[in-house]
């Protein structure tokens, strides 16, 4: 993938009930955010296996948004405290490896927040603007590439 | 076959020249075959252990693409990758390392000529040495082979002493790697040699080949297998050690929709996915069927094929088990079962 | 105390169980080998020394092990909470099995080495489970052990003071000597998935590829799946034919989950697993 300074590609995992009714709501309030972002949604933050993280930035994300519901709104009830238990581990290994931590942004948007929502995504996406390609994931992204 | 002698300073300079020359020298260190930098790294040390890994990488490597392609709007193109044609010379590798690739062309050349694998062996210069190794492990002799054959070698290396080298040039490949440096060598002294040889110490013969073929012809449902699979932890560290196993798993990977690989990778028959049909049945669904596979290969299926044990008796497979699994140990039961 | 032969006999002949697993030297006295002994006979080549270094907790999980019924298990410290774990993850049942633990007085590194204070392996120098927590009975006595310097948590320190570049760097000088090989996986006794997320192809969520990308997630997940899980018996990184340092990943991560949790694995079978419970109080100052 190619990636220009301006252009970072950024994918979010987001949960069905909470932040993707929350952009849904920035949409209709016609409230206008930067256009990098891929959402993907799915049920639960508790669906969120830390390989999709890894897997997006396999495949050239510049950065990974992580969103869900605030504690104790999980339409599944728990869902959220178990993902956030896993988010603590994984986001340390991260920064063990040597990953760029604010390459990774969690936070918990609820389906009123459209605007935490906007505010949420531009913020991000100026962070990893400024921070530019991600230059490690790609270097060994670049291994075995044709005619290279 | 001609005999010469070369210092030990000659030796590095000849490394060095050769370095020059853009040939890359590949030489046992202490954590396994590396690709050298600099001529002082090279391995003179015929009482070495054995590295953990073999030298296979540098002819078959661990994951290597063997096509790549581009999908446009209607079609599909397809780019192979060209192997590099570059020498690589292989120095101060054990006889039972040394002989692995004369084996492994056998399988990769019988109905298909695995190119891949063709120009990197080409391309590789053998200089065996002399081994004065010998742990529990080792059993070259029981394959037939020893550890002062020079059999594989291109170019072997006996040491008459701490700087003295007696230098036998096995093959053509050989003798023309040396053409360009042959002031480095002096005459050869091949009584000298054959004394050294014949004083070094050779592991015990523990098996014969043929009566364990024969064995395992007759007792494919023995139970002895058993008593090994319930033991064996189906990690695939026997064969990816391993100088000739050879088995390899094809996977396609993608860059992106458009454009991706197909890749070549390193397999173990030791692994439950190896013989899982799509269907979710598994012909080899115990470890131990998986245990007799990896035996019977080496010392039935593939001498039957190619008249060559797939063994050469470095004893790696054994060294680096998680739980000791020692094959030297279980052939050898094998034969006592056969005498029997 | 009883002797291990004792023990092993006793629970054979009784029919209490039908297999007990333990060592056996194995070609000279400084190597052991794991065995399953079935007749009573066969306990007499059981021994107990300083060079046990298999995790025995491992066949426990196995189908081919599981088997032969009832069995006897023959056990460290260490290996009896890697036991403890697997009870509390329900993988077997406390009543299908019989710990024999032993008072450990230490391990080596690896195997053909001297027991001394340069070779003991860096788990045994501040082990607080020398008398197994779990076990049905115990054979062995106690005895001083050397004191030797911790270098694989002098090495985290070193990892933790490099900076971000400099962890992602030696990270991937170490991962990509990895092969593929799943020796770490299967010598682990909590890695008993029965298709692991490596070998899943539809889809293929981590390239089995020994690339540095595949090599990259691989071991990453690797290390994230034992997360709070990893009971330290370092099998992992002994069964690793390319010397990746392993415990530097499975070791930290047991730190963050003592840090941040207070949470030691494979310490008590009844308490719910670190990531399969939560609390409403877990930190998280890193969501915004």
């Amino acid at each position: 993938m190619e990636n220009k300074n301006q252009d970072p590609k950024i994918v979010a995992f987001v949960c069905n009930w909470c932040t993707y009714t929350g952009a849904d709501l920035a949409g209709t309030s016609r409230l206008k955010y930067q256009p990098n972002v891929r959402m993907i949604k799915l049920p639960c933050t508790g669906r969120i296996d830390p390989v999709f993280i890894i897997k997006a930035f396999e495949k050239g994300a510049d950065g990974v948004l992580v969103s869900g519901c605030h504690p104790g709104d999980c339409h599944y009830n728990a869902g959220n405290y178990h993902a956030r238990r896993r988010w603590i581990m994984f986001h340390k290994l991260l920064d063990y490896l040597g990953i760029d931590e604010s390459r990774l942004h969690f936070s918990w948007v609820s389906a009123s927040e459209g605007k935490k929502f906007v505010d949420v995504v531009n913020a991000f996406t100026n962070k990893v603007k400024a921070k530019g390609p991600f230059k490690k994931y790609e270097n060994i992204n670049k291994e075995f590439v044709i005619n290279g | 076959m001609e005999e010469k002698i070369i210092s030990k300073e000659n030796l590095l300079k000849l490394c060095s020249d050769l370095l020059k020359n853009n040939v890359d020298i590949v030489t046992p260190g202490e954590k396994g075959y590396i690709k050298i930098k600099n001529e002082s790294e090279i391995s003179l040390n015929s009482k070495s252990k054995h590295t953990k890994a073999s030298f296979k990488e540098y002819v078959f490597p661990k994951s290597e693409p063997i096509i790549y392609y581009k999908k446009n709007q209607s079609d599909v193109e397809i780019i192979e990758p060209k192997v590099e044609e570059k020498t690589t010379v292989i120095f101060g590798a054990k006889p039972c390392d040394v002989r692995s690739i004369s084996i492994l062309s056998k399988i990769f050349n019988w109905d298909y000529k695995d190119e891949f694998f063709n120009v990197r062996s080409r391309n590789t210069v053998l200089i065996g040495m002399m081994c004065e190794y010998a742990d529990e492990f080792c059993f070259c002799t029981s394959v037939n082979l020893s550890p002062t054959s020079s059999d594989g070698s291109d170019v072997f290396l006996v040491p008459h002493d701490e700087n003295t080298f007696g230098v036998k040039i096995v093959t053509e490949k050989g003798a023309d790697l040396l053409k360009p440096y042959e002031n480095y060598l002096s005459a050869g002294n091949s009584e000298k040699t054959k004394a050294i040889e014949a004083s070094v110490k050779q592991p015990e013969k523990v098996f014969d080949a043929e009566k364990v073929r024969q064995w395992i012809s007759g007792n494919f449902e023995n139970d002895y297998w058993n008593s090994i699979g319930k033991m064996c932890l189906g990690c695939a560290q026997c064969a990816f050690v391993c100088p000739v196993c050879h088995c390899f798993d094809i996977v396609d990977e993608d860059y992106n929709y458009y454009e991706g690989r197909r890749m070549k990778n390193w397999d173990g028959c030791q692994f439950d996915m190896f013989t899982k049909h799509a269907s979710g049945h598994n012909p080899r669904d115990d470890q131990s069927k998986r245990y007799r596979q990896r035996i019977s290969h080496k010392f039935k299926y593939y001498p039957d094929k190619f008249e060559e044990i797939l063994c050469t008796g470095c004893g790696r497979c054994s060294r680096g088990c998680p739980v000791t699994i020692d094959i030297k140990g279980i052939v050898t039961e094998i034969n006592e079962l056969a005498i029997k | 105390m009883d002797d291990i032969k004792t023990v092993a006999k006793e629970l054979l002949t009784s029919g209490k169980v039908n297999a007990v697993i333990g060592y056996i030297r194995y070609g000279n006295d400084k190597r052991t080998k794991p065995f399953i002994a079935q007749k009573p006979e066969d306990v007499d080549k059981f021994v107990i020394n300083n060079f046990i270094l298999n995790n025995l907790a491992v066949y426990l999980t196995r189908k081919e092990v599981s088997k032969l019924g009832k069995v006897a298990v023959i056990a460290k410290g260490c290996d009896a909470k890697a036991i403890t774990a697997l009870i509390q993850e329900n993988q077997i049942k406390k009543e299908d099995i019989h710990v024999i633990g032993i008072n450990c007085n230490g391990v080596t590194k690896d195997f053909d080495i001297d027991f001394n204070s340069e070779n003991i392996a860096g788990k045994c120098l501040n082990c607080d489970v020398r008398t197994p927590k779990l076990c049905d009975s115990l054979v062995g006595a106690l005895a001083d052990i050397p004191s030797g310097e911790d270098l694989k948590l002098k090495m985290i320190r070193g990892v933790e003071a490099k900076n971000a570049e400099e962890r992602w760097d030696y990270f991937e000088d170490e991962f990509n000597k990895c092969i593929k090989c799943y020796a770490c996986r299967q010598a682990c006794p909590l890695c008993y998935c029965e298709q692991c997320i490596v070998d899943k192809s539809i889809p293929r969520w981590i390239e089995s590829s020994a690339t540095k990308r595949g090599n990259f997630s691989w071991n990453l997940i690797r290390a994230f799946h034992l997360a709070g899980r990893c009971i330290g018996c370092n099998e992992c990184e002994r069964a690793c034919p390319m010397d990746i340092p392993l415990s530097l990943l499975n070791r930290k991560m047991a730190m963050i989950a003592k840090d941040e949790f207070n949470y030691d694995a494979g310490t008590d079978m009844n308490a719910p697993t670190l990531v399969g419970s939560y609390d409403l109080k877990d930190n998280e100052d890193f969501i915004e």
